[in-house]
């Protein structure tokens, strides 16, 4: 029985291959909650499911349905797409696999011929994939984005975003707006001068370019000094969000170069850990707001922004809710980027408050030196890159959290392209006080905590929230404690209203992704990259 | 590419016995060496080469090789399957972080112990070092392993480490005192910790691993479990002591770690 209802959904899976992926239907992603068609599942970045399947009552239940092993030793950061029942996920460094989501099986495989150096801070990974029609959009690590046949994996066309011996490097997940594929850019630590691109999605060339370090003459270049803005930074490594109905692209810039050494890059140092609005047909800012001028900790802003229309003290808005590495949850007016309200999530000592335009309030002596000061919250921030989520059923705002601080030293900074241009020698943990993660859930109006699910080391991966009362979360985390390591491997459920465990696996190996569900032959799945596994359970 | 370092990594690719020295060894190489390393790689391996999330680059002795060539390909290239990544210089500056990262091991020429070794030898076995401590295959658990420990501390760490053992304690030595709810009660080294279990070497009962829920007292004891023998030995006891730990060096290997 088992076994023929398997046969049965390869064989749909393999006929569904030619369903067309259209902008409309990428529009009103939410309404086909079978699939999951973007990084964050929709346009406005919730990495929140309709499927209620699997929920409070049977989550319990949950068990492995499959497991793809992919042959690689880099870390899977990779989220998912499922498009008319086949799944497509990248593997690291730079290849794409097509699977069957019922079974796991692979359809096909796109391996990336790289070159044998790749400069890459933090391991060669890929966060994941586009799609559009009948292709698929992958960047790369060598700075390439590359469009294949979704049936075949064939290369279509394959575009050099920018040259990866002087640093850049692609580990984003694309984003397909209208008929153009938008792709940000790596390299924080290497000294590159960031960007946002958009390419053509049938013909590859480039429609436009935002440079998030604006050029002489440009807006905001007084915020360097002298030629600090040729090496200044403001990667764009995770995908941002889109907002159909102002046609703007809204998208997180990272840290500016050198990370830790702020001395040859005096004032702001714009546009570097910043929301950037971007018109999609074009590439020309409309509105930014920079969450920490001057960066010195290497705190990015690249989070996925979430978009959320609601009413904000007495008048309907349209906001923007990002918690950001530097440990504050902000609300921005997104037709504007006015600044509306902000707030710790997590224990920060680098700041005391922030003005009435949602600048930062310093404090004294946090700045990296050349004996080190401990400032909160650490090298990786109070959060990171992986996803956040937003539940519009209980109207709550999920995050990971790192409660840690971090020991800052000023170091050299010696630009040389394509080497690290850092200035320091960061201290990721401090031995003598790791600090510890927590998935939290915050009132989004306010930044309150409204539950908090704690946990011994400091995960490294999203949340997904389900219309199942769910909050999937993973503690994939480790502690490099002298020569030992301690580590932690677990995939759990929460209560998306209590944060209480409904259920948990130990996947064993390292995870640092976003999980996703999706459906198929009227199951509903849920995928996790744990290790070099990816993971899929199901109810029995 | 110039015709040289092609030459060079062919060499190093085939792995011929024609040895390939370090051309630039000067102080001012060293010097320069020092400049890159403090800017490329001291993020991972420490300022001074002493570790983090990289390997500790001051023993002499590297997992993925110690010759010149190992080095000079692994810093060039990179390792596969590490965190390692290449470095974009030209083969002299690479040579210059050679040169640097070998200065590190010969720690401005190292100092010889005064003690006799073989003394040293027999008064370790003698005081019951052996009870907690390993040497090369034989002894016990409670403490660390010395088996080539003259190749990773240098005098004074190893006087330290005898008279006052509680100067610096690795967490892996911290020791775990678990009662659970039953009453039965475990005191160990903590292996692995996650949000849920524990997982522990028991001194009497071997590896266990337990849920956090059945926990009534969870302590943990950062003193050493090693006494001080400042009082219990004479200087020349210590001295030789010192010696016949220092005398205890790893074996080099002209290609280690290069397995395949």
């Amino acid at each position: 029985m088992k076994s023929s209802r398997l046969a049965l959904s390869a064989v749909l899976a393999a006929s569904s291959v030619y369903g067309q992926l259209t902008f409309e239907r990428l529009l009103k992603a939410d309404s086909e909650p079978q699939n999951w068609l973007t990084y964050s599942g929709s346009y406005r970045g919730w990495r929140y499911s309709k499927l209620d399947q699997i929920n409070r009552q049977n989550v319990k239940n949950l068990k492995v349905a499959w497991v793809y092993q992919m042959p690689t030793t880099h870390r899977i950061e990779a989220t998912p797409l499922v498009v008319d029942g086949v799944m497509y996920v990248s593997e690291p460094p730079s290849n794409v696999v097509a699977l069957d989501p019922a079974t796991g099986r692979q359809f096909w495989r796109y391996k990336r011929s790289l070159p044998s150096k790749v400069n890459v801070c933090c391991d060669q990974v890929n966060r994941g994939v586009a799609v559009l029609g009948d292709r698929v959009f992958v960047g790369t690590v060598d700075a390439h984005l590359v469009a294949l046949n979704a049936r075949t994996g064939a290369v279509l066309w394959d575009a050099e975003v920018a040259d990866y011996r002087s640093g850049y490097s692609i580990t984003v997940a694309p984003l397909v707006v209208k008929d153009m594929v938008i792709t940000g850019i790596a390299g924080g630590e290497f000294g590159i001068r960031g960007f946002l691109d958009a390419y053509d999605a049938r013909t590859g060339q480039r429609r436009w370019r935002f440079w998030t370090i604006p050029g002489p003459g440009e807006k905001g270049n007084e915020t360097w000094s002298g030629d600090d803005w040729k090496h200044g930074g403001g990667p764009t490594w995770v995908t941002g969000a889109y907002d159909p109905a102002q046609n703007l692209i809204i998208w997180g810039t990272g840290n500016p170069s050198p990370d830790w050494n702020g001395d040859v890059r005096r004032g702001d140092n714009l546009f570097t850990d910043c929301a950037i609005a971007v018109d999609a047909d074009t590439g020309v800012l409309k509105w930014y707001h920079q969450f920490v001028p001057h960066d010195v900790h290497d705190w990015d802003a690249v989070q996925v922004p979430v978009l959320v229309d609601s009413e904000w003290r007495g008048r309907q808005r349209k906001l923007v809710y990002w918690a950001h590495r530097s440990g504050l949850y902000e609300v921005l007016d997104r037709e504007t980027g006015e600044f509306l309200f902000g707030k710790p999530f997590a224990k920060v000592t680098w700041m005391s408050g922030l003005d009435e335009k949602g600048r930062p309030i310093r404090n004294p002596g946090v700045d990296p030196s050349e004996e080190g000061v401990y400032v909160w919250p650490g090298v990786q921030g109070a959060t990171n890159w992986y996803s956040p989520s937003y539940s519009p059923q209980t109207g709550l705002f999920y995050l990971t959290v790192w409660e840690n601080k971090g020991f800052y030293q000023k170091g050299e900074a010696d630009y040389k392209p394509g080497n690290l241009f850092i200035g320091s020698v960061p201290k990721i943990d401090v031995e003598e006080d790791p600090g510890y993660g927590a998935i939290r859930a915050l009132n989004p109006k306010t930044g309150d905590k409204v539950w908090e699910y704690k946990v011994h080391t400091k995960p490294w991966s999203g949340v997904l929230s389900t219309a199942g009362k769910l909050v999937f979360g993973a503690s994939g985390g480790w502690i490099n404690r002298d020569e030992r390591e301690e580590s932690e491997s677990s995939f759990y459920a929460l209560d998306a209203e209590s944060g209480k465990e409904l259920w948990r696996i130990n996947l064993g190996g390292n995870m640092s992704a976003n999980p996703i569900t999706y459906s198929v032959n009227g199951k509903q799945m849920v995928t996790m990259a744990a290790g070099s596994g990816i993971f899929t359970f199901a109810l029995p | 590419m110039r015709p040289a370092l092609l030459l060079l990594i062919a060499a190093v690719a085939w792995g011929q016995e024609a040895e390939i020295r370090n051309p630039h060894t000067t102080p001012a190489d060293v010097a320069a060496g020092a400049k890159i390393f403090r800017s490329h790689c001291a993020e991972c391996h420490g300022a001074k080469g002493e570790g983090g999330r990289g390997p500790n680059l001051t023993t002499g002795v590297f997992f993925h090789g110690s010759s010149d060539a190992d080095l000079f390909n692994n810093i060039s290239n990179g390792i596969a399957g590490t965190a390692m990544p290449s470095l974009f210089f030209p083969p002299d500056g690479v040579w210059q972080v050679v040169a640097y990262v070998r200065s590190l091991a010969q720690g401005g020429g190292e100092q010889r112990p005064s003690g006799d070794a073989a003394r040293g030898a027999a008064l370790f076995r003698e005081k019951g070092c052996l009870g907690c401590h390993l040497v090369r295959g034989e002894g016990g658990i409670k403490g660390p392993d010395l088996s080539v420990i003259g190749s990773q501390r240098n005098l004074e760490h190893l006087r330290r480490a005898i008279v006052d053992p509680n100067a610096e304690v690795p967490r892996q030595y911290w020791v775990a005192k678990i009662t659970l709810e039953s009453g039965s009660s475990y005191t160990g080294f903590v292996m692995n910790e996650d949000t849920h279990t524990v997982q522990i070497l028991d001194f009497t009962q071997g590896l266990k691993s337990l849920s956090k829920q059945s926990f009534r007292k969870f302590d943990i004891d950062k003193s050493s479990l090693m006494p001080s023998y400042e009082e219990q030995l004479s200087d020349r006891e210590i001295n030789d002591l010192v010696a016949y730990l220092w005398s205890l060096k790893r074996e080099s290997h002209a290609h280690e770690g290069r397995s395949e």
